[in-house]
C-alpha cells in the first residue's frame, strides 16, 4: 500500500502530544453513545467489536462512548448508555481499553453526566435549578441540592479512577449540549443564589471542582473536557460566546490537558450538524479557544473532508481532529485517507439516522454503512467479504443507490454482475432528492463511492441501456445468467393533469401558484421545500399518515416544518385523495369531503414499477427486488435492502 | 430491535399504523401486527402507543 496521503496531508498525519502522551496522528475518534451495551450499563460484545473496528481504522485516539458515572442512573442519557458507576464495570471496561492498544492508538474513556437529558429510566433530571424543558422528551427537573452536587463531584472522580483502572490512557469529561456540567456554566440553566451559581466562574464551580478532584485522584493521565464554545441559546438567554470561550480558559487553569470544542445545545434553535451548514463552519469558534489557551484543542463538527482540518491545524485553529459520524460510516476512514484510498470512503451524509435512533431505544444504526453493529460478525463481512459458495452471473437492473450497493457486495464476493441503467447518469433518486436545498448534493457522495467499489469489484456497467423480457429470456436460454436483481425503484403515476418530482426538479417545470401536493412523506415535504426556496406558492399537502413527513428526520423536519409554516402551507393529514380531475381534486378527511381547485397537482407519491413483477418472475428462479422498487422509501432502506441481498446472493 | 406488540393490550386504535415509515404495521384480528421483513426498528410506533401495547426488548446483562 502507498502512504501518499499522509504526504498529502502531513499536518494530520505528523504525531501529537497530549500531556505526557504521543499520538501517531492527529485524528480523535470522537465519543458516540451507541445503545450497544448492555441496559444494565455492562460492556457487550458488540460495543468492544465496534471499538475495535474504530482502533483498527488508524485513529491516533480513540474515545469510547460517554460513561454515566452514578449508581442512580440520574446521568444515564439513554437505555443502552455505558456505565463505570462501580468498580464491578472495571473488567468490561478493560475489554475497549485493550483493543484499542492493541491497534496502537491512545485510548481515551469519556464520562458523562447527562444532566438535563439524563434519568432516562427516571421520572425526574437533575439541574441546578428548575428550567422548564423546551424538548417534551426529557424528564422535568429537580434542583440539586449541596450534598448531590457533593456528590456528583465524588462520582466524577472515582469514575475517572475506575478508567485508569481499567487501563485507558486518558480520560475526557463531557460538558456540552445540556450535560450537567453544561447546565452549570449556562447562564440559561443556572439561577443558584449558592456559590454554584452566580457569575461565569461561579457557574463553572462544578466544572472546576470535578477537574482538580479527577486530576488529584489520576495525576498522571491526561485529563481534557468538552465544552460548548457557542450555545446558541441567545433567544433564551444562555451564555454570550465570549463567556463560552472564556469557560475553556478556566477549564485550562483547573487543570486539564486537552479541550474539545463544541457547537450548540439540543435546544438552540439553529442547526450545527445538518447538510446546510457548510463544511468546517465552526471553526472559528476553535479558533477564538485556541487563541487563548496552551494545550492542545480539537473540534469535530461538520470536517467529513481532510482538506478542512488539514488546512486548520497549518493553521494553527486546532490541533487534533475529532470525528464522529464520519467515522461511524466509516471506521477506517483514517488509513483510506492514509494510503491516498479517499474515493473508498464510505461518506456520512449528515442525515442523523444514528442520532435520532438513540432517542427510540434503538442501537444506532446507519444508512449508509448496514454491517454497524456486526463488526465481529463474519457474515456482515465488515472486514472482508466471505465468498460466495457458487459463482453467479448476476443481472441487476437500476442504478441507484440500492442497486449500486447490492452490485458492490455481490461483486466483491465473486459474482459477475452486470448492472443496467436505463439513465445515462447513474444515481436513481438521488439525482432529484440531491437537488432539493442547501447541502442535499452530499446525498451523491454514497453514490460516487459505491460506483467506485464496483468498479474495483467488477462490476460491468451498462448506461443508457433499458433491461427488457426479451433480453431476459434471450440470456436465459444461452445460460447467462442465474438471478435477476430489480432495483428499479418506483414510479409516479403520470397522466396530463398532473406533474411529478421529475418534471419539477429534473425538467424545471413551473406550476402554477396554487398547488395541491399528494403525499406528505419526505418526497412531498422536499417538493415543497424546493418550489418554495426559491417561490412563493400556495401550497396544500394531502397525506393518508398522522404526521407530514414521519420518515423524514427530526433533525430536517423541524427545518422544513418552520420553511412550511412561514410559507402558511396548510396540511390534510389521514386525508386519502379520492379523485383528481382537471384542477380538482377530491379527498376525504376525518372532517368529511372536501374538493379543491389547484392550478397544478403534483403526485408525489411513488409506487413499485408493477410490470416488472410480472415480466420477469416467471421466466428466472432467482428474483429479489430491493429498495423502492420492492416499496417505496427511503435511502437507508434502498442500501440496506441492497447490502443484504448482495450477502445474500 | 424489531418491537413486539401486547395483543390484549392493542385497541386497534390505528396509531402506530399512521406513524410507521415504512408501512410496517397493519391490523390482523383486531391487533396491531408488524411485518419484520419491512420493519426498520425506527421504535417511532412504540412511542406513539397510547396505551403502551409496544415495547422495544432491550437486552439486560443480568450479571
Ligand atoms: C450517535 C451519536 C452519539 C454521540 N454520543 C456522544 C457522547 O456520548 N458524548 C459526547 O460528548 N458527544 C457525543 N456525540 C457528539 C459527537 O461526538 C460529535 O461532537 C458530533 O457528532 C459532531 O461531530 P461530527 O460532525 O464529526 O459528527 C454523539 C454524536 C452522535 C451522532
Ligand atoms: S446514520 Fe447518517 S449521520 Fe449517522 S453516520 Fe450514518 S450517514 Fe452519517
Ligand atoms: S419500529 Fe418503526 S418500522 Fe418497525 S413497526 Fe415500528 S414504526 Fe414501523
Ligand atoms: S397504537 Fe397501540 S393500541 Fe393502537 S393499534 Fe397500535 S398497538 Fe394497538
Amino acid at each position: 500500500m502507498t502512504n501518499n496521503g499522509s504526504e498529502k496531508y502531513p499536518n494530520i498525519f505528523q504525531s501529537g502530544r497530549i500531556g505526557r502522551l504521543i499520538s501517531k496522528n492527529r485524528i480523535k475518534y470522537a465519543a458516540t453513545e451507541t445503545n450497544f451495551p448492555f441496559g444494565d450499563g455492562y460492556v457487550s460484545d458488540k460495543e468492544v467489536a465496534y471499538m475495535e473496528a474504530q482502533a483498527r481504522g488508524g485513529a491516533g485516539i480513540v474515545t469510547t462512548q460517554g460513561a454515566y458515572p452514578d449508581k442512580l442512573g440520574e446521568g444515564k442519557g439513554f437505555k443502552g448508555s455505558m456505565a463505570i458507576y462501580d468498580d464491578r464495570f472495571i473488567p468490561g471496561l478493560a475489554r475497549i481499553a485493550d483493543v484499542i492498544r492493541k491497534h496502537d492508538a491512545l485510548s481515551c474513556l469519556q464520562i458523562l453526566h447527562c444532566g438535563r437529558e439524563g434519568g432516562v429510566e427516571l421520572d425526574y433530571c437533575l439541574m441546578p435549578s428548575i428550567v422548564p424543558q423546551k424538548l417534551s422528551y426529557f424528564k422535568p427537573p429537580r434542583e440539586m441540592t449541596k450534598d448531590e452536587i457533593k456528590q456528583a463531584i465524588s462520582d466524577h472522580i472515582e469514575a475517572a479512577r475506575r478508567a485508569k483502572d481499567a487501563g485507558f490512557d486518558m480520560v475526557e469529561l463531557s460538558g456540552i449540549v445540556g450535560y450537567l456540567i453544561s447546565t452549570f456554566i449556562s447562564r440559561y440553566t443556572n439561577k443558584r443564589t449558592d456559590e454554584y451559581g452566580g457569575d461565569l466562574r461561579s457557574r463553572c464551580r462544578l466544572m472546576i471542582e470535578i477537574i482538580q478532584g479527577v486530576k488529584a485522584r489520576v495525576g498522571d493521565i491526561p485529563v481534557g473536557i468538552r465544552l460548548c464554545g457557542h450555545e446558541l441559546l441567545d433567544d433564551r438567554g444562555g451564555n454570550t460566546m465570549d463567556e463560552s470561550i472564556e469557560t475553556f480558559r478556566i477549564a485550562e487553569e483547573a487543570g486539564a490537558d486537552f479541550l474539545s470544542v463544541t457547537v450548540g445545545w439540543h435546544e438552540s434553535s439553529q442547526s450545527v450538524i445538518t447538510r446546510d451548514v457548510p463544511m468546517g463552519h465552526w471553526l472559528p469558534v476553535a479558533e477564538a479557544v485556541k487563541k487563548k489557551v496552551n494545550i492542545p484543542v480539537m473540534m469535530a463538527f461538520r470536517q467529513f473532508f481532510p482538506h478542512i482540518p488539514e488546512k486548520a491545524i497549518a493553521g494553527n485553529r486546532i490541533d487534533f481532529w475529532e470525528l464522529c459520524r464520519p467515522m461511524i460510516a466509516d471506521p477506517e476512514l483514517p488509513v483510506k485517507i492514509k494510503e491516498g484510498r479517499e474515493n473508498e470512503i464510505i461518506p456520512c451524509v449528515a442525515c442523523n439516522l444514528c442520532f435520532s435512533r438513540l432517542y427510540y431505544h434503538q442501537p444506532i444504526m446507519c444508512t449508509v454503512r448496514p454491517n454497524l453493529g456486526h463488526e465481529a460478525e463474519e457474515d456482515w463481512g465488515y472486514y472482508r467479504f466471505y465468498p460466495a459458495k457458487k459463482n453467479k452471473k448476476i443481472i441487476i437492473i437500476g442504478g441507484g443507490p440500492a442497486g449500486l450497493q447490492c452490485a458492490a457486495v455481490a461483486a466483491g464476493r465473486g459474482h459477475n454482475v452486470i448492472l443496467y441503467e436505463k439513465k445515462k447518469e447513474l444515481g436513481g433518486s438521488m439525482l432529484l432528492a440531491s437537488k432539493v436545498d442547501e447541502g442535499a448534493i452530499e446525498l451523491l457522495r454514497p453514490v460516487n463511492t459505491l460506483e467506485a467499489l464496483c468498479r474495483k469489484a467488477g462490476v460491468e456497467f451498462r448506461l443508457s441501456k433499458e433491461y427488457t423480457g426479451e433480453m431476459l429470456e434471450d440470456m436465459q436460454k444461452k445460460k447467462e445468467v442465474d438471478a435477476v436483481v430489480i432495483a428499479s425503484g418506483s414510479v409516479f403515476k403520470e397522466s396530463h393533469n398532473i406533474l411529478t418530482p421529475h418534471n419539477i426538479i429534473a425538467e424545471e417545470k413551473k406550476p402554477g401558484r396554487n398547488i395541491v401536493i399528494i403525499g406528505g412523506s419526505g418526497t412531498g415535504l422536499g417538493i415543497a421545500v424546493f418550489l418554495l426556496r426559491n417561490n412563493d406558492y400556495r401550497i396544500t399537502i394531502i397525506e393518508e399518515g398522522s404526521k407530514p413527513g414521519r420518515d423524514v428526520n427530526p433533525f430536517y423536519l423541524w427545518q422544513y416544518m418552520g420553511l412550511m409554516k412561514k410559507k402558511n402551507v396548510i396540511f390534510y393529514t389521514r386525508s386519502r385523495v379520492i379523485e383528481t380531475g382537471e384542477k380538482t381534486v377530491r379527498f376525504a378527511c376525518p372532517k368529511g369531503e372536501i374538493v379543491l381547485n389547484p392550478d397544478s397537482i403534483i403526485m408525489a407519491r411513488s409506487e413499485p414499477n408493477k410490470a416488472w413483477h410480472n415480466a420477469f418472475i416467471d421466466i428466472t428462479p432467482e428474483v429479489y427486488f430491493i429498495g423502492d422498487a420492492k416499496k417505496p422509501r427511503r435511502l437507508q432502506n434502498a442500501i440496506h435492502d441492497g447490502y443484504r441481498t448482495g450477502m445474500a446472493l | 430491535m424489531i418491537p413486539v406488540i401486547d395483543k390484549d393490550k392493542c385497541t386497534a386504535c390505528r396509531k402506530c399504523i399512521e406513524i410507521c415509515p415504512p408501512q410496517a404495521i397493519s391490523l390482523k384480528d383486531d391487533a396491531a401486527c408488524i411485518e419484520a421483513d419491512l420493519c426498520e426498528e425506527c421504535g417511532f410506533c412504540a412511542a406513539e402507543c397510547p396505551v403502551n401495547a409496544i415495547t422495544i426488548p432491550f437486552p439486560i446483562s443480568g450479571r
